[in-house]
């Protein structure tokens, strides 16, 4: 499985004097088969740490490697909105990202919308399907190139709170069928604690404070003591060091 | 609403604009006949009748196609051109603002300056024959190409190339997966405009310096005093360019935007 080396990673955006500093020399390492969310307040640098790891920003400095057997990663990625083509069917919109994976393999496409439980929407058009539809769609490519490494940032952020939990439970079953290693971002400290083998606290300024092992047996009830526990723990952590204030 | 309802709805609704499009038709018609009989000699504006009657002469003649061929043969060639030349200048200025720096006074400039200007140019330059028209087309339909294709290039949405590039797509798939069919709407109203514009200059430019052509036709029947063949050559005119509008262009779009209006239905 695939596993990431971050080393001292450092983003800053010029323009202001001194430039934004988006991420701060930040160092961790992510083995094959975690569920490690990356959590903290908007503008704290999640979605440019996902950015640079795949490729489409680059970093001030440091070092990232992520590797599979010694070579370079497959990567999958969730955007928080679906992205799609909205000029390509739902099935089409999965065969455009498979040259990732080698030959298009319909049948692989068609298995993984099964999985998402849109098998029938293939040959419809993305504007044709709910914001939740899409979004699974976006998750079905994500898995249908069978990536190493799953990158997901905030992909639940835009549904309504239903949708989202009935996503994250499919989602928590499609990691337990493939154990694919995830890097998942988002603001939602519950949503974290429900999902994750581990969570890294991003503070404002691209700091990581914190990296902490979610040693709980899944399926996570959100509404079980222990989850609300280890929620309001991870929030208090997070109030003390001031993060939410802003 | 079930299907079939809709099905129904929409078949009212196309006759409906038929029926007022016939309307229209009617009363445009009824009017020029009501002037030409009441209000002025027939020699001055000349009954419907008598134009559809020259305009089946010239099309039995076969004159139509030897003027109609000159004409389409110049604005196929300018048009081509233009469209190369603007298609690859909206590209250049939507994606830098240096290009944009460097070309967007001079597009800005050909946009506004009356086309009669390079008509009256390109004749002096090139005097009598086919050259002219083609060089005053190209120069008027090239700022209409490319002010549409920078509209559209700004617009790309960069979080699908984003995308693409996430999954390791190179610039090739990108083109043709998400700038191309983005772009389409803009090409096809760069085609609309500028193919329009390009009908209007050839026509003019044939007026002025033409030996062949629809324009030209017009200058021999206005030297003739004949209003009869000179409404039937624009009467011609029109019925051509009301084919390419409704048949090959709104077709084309249809075709190549289905996914908005299947997207639009649901």
């Amino acid at each position: 499985m695939a596993g990431v080396r971050v080393r001292e990673l450092r983003k800053e955006f010029p323009g202001g004097d001194p430039p934004v500093v988006a991420i701060e020399d930040i160092s961790f390492t992510v083995d094959g088969q975690e569920f490690v969310s990356v959590v903290g307040p908007s503008g704290c640098g999640k979605s440019t740490l996902l950015n640079i790891l795949s490729g489409i920003d680059t970093a001030t400095r440091g070092q990232v490697d992520i590797t599979q057997n010694g070579r370079p990663a497959r990567l999958g990625y969730v955007f928080q909105s679906a992205r799609l083509l909205p000029w390509r069917s739902v099935l089409d919109n999965l065969l455009f990202v498979q040259p990732a994976r080698g030959p298009a393999d319909r049948e692989r496409c068609r298995r993984y919308l099964d999985m998402v439980r849109l098998g029938h929407t293939a040959g419809q058009y993305p504007g044709q399907l709910s914001g939740g539809m899409q979004q699974r769609v976006g998750i079905a490519r994500a898995f249908s190139i069978e990536p190493d490494l799953l990158l997901m940032d905030e992909p639940f952020s835009h549904l309504d709170a239903i949708t989202a939990r009935s996503l994250r439970r499919e989602l928590h079953d499609l990691w337990q069928e493939t154990r694919k290693t995830v890097l998942f971002v988002t603001h939602d400290v519950s949503e974290a604690v429900e999902l994750s083998t581990r969570i890294l606290m991003l503070a404002p300024g691209g700091r990581l404070v914190a990296d902490l092992p979610v040693r709980l047996p899944f399926p996570r009830d959100p509404a079980a003591d222990e989850v609300a526990l280890a929620r309001a723990d991870l929030l208090r952590r997070f109030e003390s060091l001031d993060l939410l204030a802003g | 609403m079930s299907r079939a309802r809709t099905l129904v709805r929409d078949t009212g609704e196309r006759w409906r604009r038929w029926a007022w499009r016939l309307a229209g038709y009617a009363v445009f018609l009824g009017a020029w006949q009501g002037v030409s009989t009441f209000l002025v000699e027939g020699f001055v504006v000349p009954p419907p009748r008598a134009i559809l009657t020259e305009m089946g002469g010239i099309v039995a003649s076969g004159q139509v196609w030897i003027h109609f061929g000159a004409t389409l043969r110049t604005i196929a060639i300018g048009f081509a051109v233009a469209y190369a030349l603007g298609a690859a200048a909206g590209m250049l200025m939507g994606r830098s603002r240096w290009w944009e720096a460097f070309l967007s006074d001079w597009v800005l400039a050909t946009l506004t300056t009356p086309g009669l200007i390079f008509a009256l140019v390109a004749a002096m330059i090139f005097g009598l024959g086919p050259a002219g028209p083609v060089a005053a087309v190209i120069v008027t339909s090239f700022s209409y190409v490319a002010v549409n294709v920078v509209e559209g290039v700004k617009a790309v949405p960069h979080e699908l190339v984003d995308m693409a590039r996430a999954f390791g797509r190179g610039p090739a798939p990108v083109v043709r997966h998400i700038y191309l069919p983005f772009l389409a709407p803009y090409l096809f109203t760069a085609v609309r405009y500028g193919f329009s514009i390009a009908w209007k200059i050839a026509t003019l430019s044939e007026v002025i310096v033409g030996t062949a052509g629809i324009g030209f036709m017009m200058r021999q029947k206005f030297q003739e005093f004949s209003m009869t063949g000179f409404l039937a050559w624009v009467l011609l005119f029109f019925a051509f360019a009301l084919f390419l509008e409704r048949v090959v262009v709104q077709r084309g779009m249809r075709r190549v935007l289905r996914w908005r209006v299947t997207a639009a239905v649901r």
